[in-house]
């Protein structure tokens, strides 16, 4: 039987190939990112081994203490005293321990003054990490290549990387800005970091522990480096070293830290393989449209051969088992191929991310994972797909081997409409639920709501497609003559097969317009948070927060009437570290219309305002409610709610701020300039001081002591938001390509198995004298019609989900739904364009048949 | 046979020969043909089968294209033309019956029928539709699809949509072929009135004396070649030729 299966599919390749390529593609998106995800994997793993491995022993903040909120560029505070460093060279076991200290700083260009062209996110590269230099090859994970390693205070040594593209040489006086300002330190060497220098793009430098003490304004280290005896045993080693630590530290061996990285990092790695996965299976998702038309497709051809097998004594179910035997060997045909193809595809975009971001890559393997999650899910979706036109050829009857032509039966839509309806309507429930309902794992609902609504949108969209078809027919004869109303009959004919095929497209479609109509409304969003501030620009701070002295300095330049900060941190409450806003109420709402109840002015020393998760945990308006902050716990009463979700879930102002964390850390300054600073589109710009180039003048102001303060006005703010909208929707828009090229490889492919099927037809029009231009136009004009179906609703289906996941995100700000009248049209037109191109194949095969072959073809 | 190109002429071919295939496994299917064929005059071709006969409707019609030699179709020589020219004096010139699938399945029997016309963008004579439509009784079948009419029907729709653009020749393949007796001489006598009332040119290939005995003239052929010709024939005088034949 599987030989009968592997002969079908051998005797007849061409229709197959289309189906084949489908199912490759969905499965080389999952493999792909499984190569993918994995060699970055080893790649990562190469380098925490590099950081780490050298190393014998390593102690640091353990890790369920406060966090550093994640960032892994983020230097840790200090909490090893030199005493503490005494305490663990002493050991049993320990040969020396070597205090480490991070600057939060960063290593400027020697051109940085001159830098005018202040683009304040352009540099956004991976930042410096400054260290002390201990001269210790193993502590450091770095060795010296030209010139010497640090000293004497005053010195810098900079990676061999980073020298020459900062701009320095041996000798040069390299310049180093830290939120407090600059210094200044002699270059005395280069040095490599591991073996290979392998820094992702970051500058790594080394001061002495004395300089670097006085940069990071803290006397203690926070992290030792240690080198065990010879002989030692490091886990001996290790428990001692634990029992003379202070609180809420630990000791680790370098090799076990390595490892624990590697973990943590495959642990976000896997969020990004389920991700990519998930579009994966929508590729797939697609793909088991075309497969069930193909499938449906060829058993209605091979409806004799069928009736003659059962004539002679093969079984119903023998015919079944052949059919999915065939879709079996083109799964593991096409998987495999899919396999290949992921493998290229990784390895390409490897190649592509390499360019830019150095060699953060392991050698590109083949996990196991891939090969497994490659055939299984490109196995079990051809499978299913393929099991309803089995269960319909094994019902065919001998009898039908008689019959003259292999004609459909002309079975109502009526089934399929009630079924489709009904899957529709309990899609839509289930999203609900899933959306509103208070459910473990919502978005579980959601998928399989999704996934039964558009099912149930397929279905029904052949009851659709019909009377559109019908209705389109005067038009497109009045357009196309005899070729424009055929080709509205071959649509009409089989409304199943024509709406299956739109349907694959219409998902894709569906997806874009979900996302183009979320991403439009979240510009929207954007916008009006913007509309609502009336800050003439921004101060932010690449490294650690803004000084107060740089506040000073801002405000006290001409023009800057005055300026409103904005500072956060994280208190405990309630068992829970919750993030504070630190504002000061008298200038807040000049700057920007927060949305509090009552206004933010009136929020006082020892009040409190809360968002909406606090109020949700059960705090009203006039309780009285402990924050622990680091500078002891602080009572307040609370006097007002805040919308503004996502920023804090307290806001206090700075009186409050430094009872609870002494120095607030501020994160961002607005500034008011003078009325006579105008607009850079007023009437007047070329007499007075612009916007523009007020911001530019304390920029400037800011240059020498504070190059790390970056300026930006709110427009500037509002375009790089855009962008990054837009970034999101392209990513996006790119993912779901795939799921759109299969969707145009399914409308081809039902076009080219109808061209086969309607060979006779196609060669009697000929033969009566239809031109092979008009043969051809009547298979473009197909396929549009199908190509625009399938876009139109694919589109009303994604604006309407859109819409519906906009409104039920109202918490987050959402106002309204914005419609992406432009994507809209864009899709459309793309839609026609594709149906052109998918036409391509099958018209070319349709005009070429040969009139005498095509009239005597078996049909 | 003498050669005169008179404007009496529907087609023609000088010196036809088509091969199939090459070298070992080269068939000669015409092996220089040559035929005149007078207007409104219902000439049938007979023959065994692998005699060419069916080549020689197909190049005749501009279906299939000659190895050598030249054809006309109402004074134009259609060997020398290319794909879409041909298609185009088939279009203008020639209407077709095929012995069976001669229908679009999707268009009603009236569409069928105007298919040509459609397909150049031409009126319909509506007094010629229906006295087309009334001889071959079709009137009460116009809105049903092919799938809906009885084999008889069906290629009396052929017969109609050949028909309507009055074009110069009708070729015709075992039209009756796939009908029974009743049917097919109901089909045959259409043909053979269209012929003397309307002028109209038909040629036809089959095998069936009795349907040969239908037509004004019958060119045998064998081994691609013509090898005799009978005017007013009746079905013993062809059943005796074929014999002769040897089959």
């Amino acid at each position: 039987m599987f030989r009968l299966a592997v002969k079908s599919v051998r005797h007849n390749p061409k229709r197959l190939i289309l189906t084949a390529i489908a199912v490759a593609l969905g499965v080389s998106l999952v493999a792909a990112t499984q190569v993918f995800t994995n060699s970055l994997s080893s790649g990562f793993n190469d380098l925490f081994g590099d950081i780490y491995g050298g190393t014998d022993i390593i102690v640091e903040a353990a890790p369920n203490a406060e966090e550093s909120g994640g960032d892994p560029f983020a230097a840790a505070e200090g909490i090893f005293t030199p005493e503490d460093i005494d305490a663990i060279a002493d050991v049993d076991g320990v040969d020396k321990a070597i205090g480490g200290i991070q600057v939060p700083g960063e290593v400027l260009p020697a051109d940085y003054a001159d830098g005018s062209d202040s683009d304040p996110f352009g540099g956004g590269g991976a930042p410096s990490q400054i260290f002390n230099w201990s001269g210790e090859e193993a502590v450091d994970q770095a060795t010296v290549i030209d010139g010497r390693g640090v000293e004497n205070n005053g010195e810098i040594v900079l990676d061999l990387d980073s020298a020459p593209a900062l701009g320095y040489s041996i000798g040069d006086d390299v310049t180093v800005a830290t939120g407090t300002g600059v210094a200044t330190f002699e270059l005395v060497g280069t040095i490599r970091f591991g073996d290979s220098n392998n820094l992702q793009g970051a500058t790594l430098a080394f001061l002495t522990a004395d300089d670097a003490h006085t940069l990071a304004d803290d006397p203690n280290y926070s992290s030792v480096g240690v080198i065990a005896e010879e002989g030692a045993d490091l886990d001996q080693t290790v428990t001692a070293i634990d029992e003379v630590l202070p609180e809420g530290t630990r000791a680790i061996t370098g090799e076990d830290k390595a490892a624990e990285e590697t973990e943590a990092l495959d642990e976000i790695l896997q969020y990004v393989d389920i991700f990519a996965i998930a579009f994966g299976l929508i590729a797939l998702f697609v793909g088991a449209y075309i497969i069930v038309n193909t499938f449906r497709i060829i058993v209605t051809q091979r409806t004799r051969e069928f009736g003659l097998m059962r004539a002679i004594g093969v079984t119903g179910s023998q015919i079944r088992k052949m059919i999915l035997l065939e879709a079996l060997v083109i799964a593991l045909l096409a998987s495999t191929l899919g396999i290949i193809l992921g493998y290229l595809l990784a390895l390409g975009f490897a190649g592509v991310v390499s360019l830019t971001a150095g060699d953060i890559f392991g050698t590109l393997t083949l996990p196991l994972d891939a090969v497994l999650w490659s055939y299984g899910l490109g196995t079990l979706v051809t499978l299913i797909a393929a099991f309803m036109p089995a269960i319909h050829a094994s019902r065919i009857a001998p009898m039908e081997a008689l019959r003259e032509s292999a004609t459909s039966g002309k079975k109502s839509l009526k089934v399929r409409n009630i079924v489709g309806a009904a899957m529709f309507l309990v899609g839509a429930g289930l999203i609900t639920i899933g959306l509103y309902g208070d459910f473990e794992r919502p978005y579980i609902w959601v998928g399989a709501g999704a996934v039964t609504l558009v099912i149930g949108a397929t279905l029904f969209s052949a009851q659709l497609l019909s009377p559109l078809a019908g209705a389109m027919r005067p038009m497109l004869t009045k357009w196309f003559r005899v070729d424009g109303k055929l080709a509205a009959n071959n649509i009409q004919r089989e409304p199943r097969r024509s709406s299956n095929t739109a349907a694959a497209l219409m998902i894709g479609v569906m997806l874009l317009a979900l996302v183009a109509t979320f991403t439009e409304s979240l510009k929207t969003v954007v916008t009006d948070e913007f509309a609502s501030n009336r800050a003439d620009a921004f101060a932010l701070s690449t490294q650690g927060p803004i000084a107060p002295e740089a506040i000073d300095l801002m405000e006290s330049v001409d023009g800057v009437a005055f300026s409103s900060s904005l500072g956060f941190s994280e208190a405990g409450y309630d068992g829970m570290q919750r993030s504070v806003a630190i504002i000061d109420p008298e200038t807040a709402s000049d700057v920007f219309e927060y949305p509090s109840d009552p206004s933010i002015d009136d929020l006082g020393s020892g009040e409190v305002y809360v968002d909406p998760a606090i109020v949700e945990s059960g705090v009203d308006v006039g309780d009285d409610i402990t924050l622990e902050g680091p500078e002891g716990d602080v009572t307040v009463e609370v006097t007002g709610t805040i919308d503004n979700s996502g920023q804090g879930n307290f806001w206090v102002d700075f009186a409050t701020g430094e009872e609870l964390f002494g120095d607030v850390p501020i994160a961002q300054t607005m500034l008011v300039y003078d009325d006579d600073i105008v607009a850079d589109d007023a009437e007047n710009a070329d007499d007075a001081t612009t916007v523009s180039e007020q911001t530019a003048l304390v920029q400037e102001a800011l240059a020498e002591d504070y190059p790390l303060i970056a300026l930006a006005q709110p427009g500037q703010l509002e375009q790089l938001a855009n962008t990054f909208i837009d970034l999101l929707l392209g990513v996006i828009s790119a993912l779901l390509g795939s799921a759109l090229v299969i969707a145009l490889l399914g409308v081809a492919n039902t076009l080219l198995l109808s061209v086969t099927e309607r060979t006779r037809e196609i060669g009697l029009l000929r033969a009566v004298g239809l031109k092979r231009r008009a043969v051809w136009r009547m298979i473009t004009v197909e396929s549009m019609v199908m190509a625009l179906f399938g876009t139109v609703l694919g589109m009303i289906l994604g604006v309407a989900l859109g819409s519906a996941l906009v409104l039920s995100l109202s918490d987050f700000g959402f106002d309204g739904v914005t419609l992406p009248w432009v994507w809209l049209i864009v899709y459309t037109v793309m839609a026609a364009i594709a149906g052109v191109l998918a036409a391509i194949w099958p018209a070319w095969r349709a005009s070429r048949l040969d009139i005498l072959q095509a009239i005597a073809a078996d049909g | 046979m003498t050669i005169t190109d008179t404007p009496e002429l529907a087609a023609s071919m000088r010196l036809g020969y088509k091969d199939y295939g090459h070298g070992e496994a080269a068939v000669r299917a015409l092996d220089g043909v040559n035929v005149d064929i007078a207007r409104s005059e219902f000439t049938a071709i007979m023959g065994p089968s692998g005699s060419g006969k069916s080549t020689l409707l197909h190049t005749l019609a501009g279906l299939d294209r000659l190895s050598s030699g030249e054809s006309t179709i109402a004074d134009t020589t259609i060997t020398s033309l290319n794909e879409a020219q041909i298609t185009e004096v088939r279009r203008k010139y020639i209407g077709f019956v095929f012995q069976s699938f001669n229908l679009i399945p999707s268009l009603t029997a009236k569409e069928n029928i105007t298919l040509p016309l459609d397909i150049s963008g031409t009126d319909v004579d509506p007094a010629w539709f229906d006295e087309i439509i009334g001889i071959l009784g079709l009137k009460e079948r116009l809105t049903h699809l092919p799938a809906e009419l009885s084999g008889g029907q069906q290629q009396r729709v052929a017969v109609a949509r050949a028909l309507v653009a009055r074009p110069e020749i009708i070729f015709a393949d075992e039209p009756s072929g796939n009908l029974d007796s009743k049917s097919g001489s109901e089909l045959l006598s259409f043909m053979q009135s269209a012929v003397k009332d309307f002028g109209q040119t038909i040629v036809m290939v089959t095998h069936d004396p009795t349907a040969a005995a239908y037509a004004d003239r019958i060119l045998f052929l064998e081994d691609g070649q013509i090898v005799d010709e009978m005017r007013e024939p009746t079905a013993d005088k062809v059943l005796d030729r074929m014999k002769q034949m040897g089959h």
